[in-house]
């Protein structure tokens, strides 16, 4: 079976790299056909006209990589009984896609919602943290850095819009922009001013870990760029996007006593994503995740076998230790 | 009337500082023990 890959952006692309590295058979969509053929020829894919053409017998799993929403691709493509691997971090577009969940049990597939690396790698180390702790309390992730230039606009209006969160088991927004905290990526990114963002962590974690009664993200943004946040970007956006991080804070207790466990990576953001969506597409091929909706981190998942796939793939996950927590 | 002058001058200069030192400014301070170490996961 193959897996089709919709958006050759940044991300795509190293998507299906990933895949064809990996002896998977790989069908590759792009709304820009001069990008489709370039990426088919050096990679040995098969160009396909349209995202909707892909024939369930011979493609079992679709990546959509593509900046546009992917709520409605998704619901059609599974509606055909195609399973999707969704790398959108809209918050809206995540709320739409965590409603299909009905939609994908009826047609005996799996929507993956957040595989990327804000949400995705977020879900995944929290599940590895979890296993340090008896009870989870409170989930904190720090995004720095951007993917391609639609990551980098998403950034942008992130910091403008109303931040979800958990808190005691409700739902919070919050200001964008606001709550500045300093925080310590790994190396070489180091401590990074972040502030609350409307991003989509919160609400593939509080879906993972519902016992947790507080859950937040936030990003690494300058005093200028909360300044300029509401105004149109004022200089185009890197098409490569730089280095990027991740970092995940749990609190919780062990024994009666509180714990707080720290992990993260730091890597160009489109390769992180890039290696996340690669192993859950493989995942989702060789039938290790149930039907329906699944968000990376939940208890029913392999997410140990995800994680570790995630790290053959290049990604090096590291710990804080020695901080006496 | 010199003294609003005087008063609002004083204003404008006060806040050019403090949006200079807002947007310039660098603070915080570095965890002085522990680090990052590359995690081990457990061989599955």
């Amino acid at each position: 079976m193959s897996v089709a890959v919709v958006g050759l952006g940044v991300v795509g692309a190293r998507v299906a790299r990933q895949l064809t590295s990996s002896s998977i058979p790989v069908l590759v969509h792009d709304r820009r056909p001069d990008v489709q053929e370039v990426t088919a020829q050096a990679l040995k894919a098969r160009p396909i006209d349209s995202a909707i053409d892909v024939r369930p017998d011979e493609t079992s799993v679709v990546v959509l990589a593509m900046p546009s929403r992917q709520s409605s691709l998704t619901r059609r493509l599974v509606e055909r009984g195609v399973s999707v691997v969704c790398t959108s971090d809209d918050v809206d577009d995540v709320r739409d896609l965590l409603e299909l969940d009905a939609v994908a049990r009826a047609n005996g597939v799996s929507i993956v919602v957040g595989a990327a690396a804000s949400p995705g790698l977020s879900g995944l180390l929290v599940a590895e943290l979890a296993s340090r702790v008896d009870v989870i309390d409170e989930i904190h992730v720090g995004v720095h850095g951007t993917g391609g230039p639609a990551c980098a606009r998403q950034h942008h209006r992130a910091l403008a819009g109303d931040a979800p969160g958990w808190h005691d088991g409700q739902w919070i927004t919050r200001p964008g922009g606001s709550g500045r905290e300093l925080l310590w990526f790994p190396e070489p990114i180091g401590s990074r001013d972040c502030y609350r963002a409307e991003l989509a962590d919160p609400l593939t974690l509080q879906r993972a870990f519902p016992s947790a009664t507080r859950i937040s993200a936030r990003v690494s943004a300058t005093r200028r760029d909360r300044l300029t946040a509401r105004l149109p970007m004022m200089s185009p956006p890197h098409a490569e996007g730089g280095l990027g991080g991740v970092r995940v804070e749990i609190r919780g207790s062990r024994g009666g006593e509180r714990r707080t466990e720290v992990a993260g990576t730091a890597e160009r953001t489109g390769i992180i994503s890039g290696a996340v969506a690669c192993a859950a597409a493989a995942s989702v091929l060789s039938s290790a995740l149930p039907t329906g909706v699944v968000v990376l981190g939940s208890a029913d998942l392999p997410n140990g076998a995800i994680l570790d796939d995630v790290i053959k793939r290049g990604i090096t996950i590291f710990e804080y230790v020695g901080s006496g927590a | 009337m010199k003294m609003l002058r005087r008063a609002i001058a004083a204003i404008t200069l006060t806040g050019i500082a403090a949006a200079i030192l807002r947007i310039r400014g660098k603070g915080g301070v570095p965890p002085e023990r522990g680090g990052w170490r590359e995690l081990t996961r457990p061989p599955s």
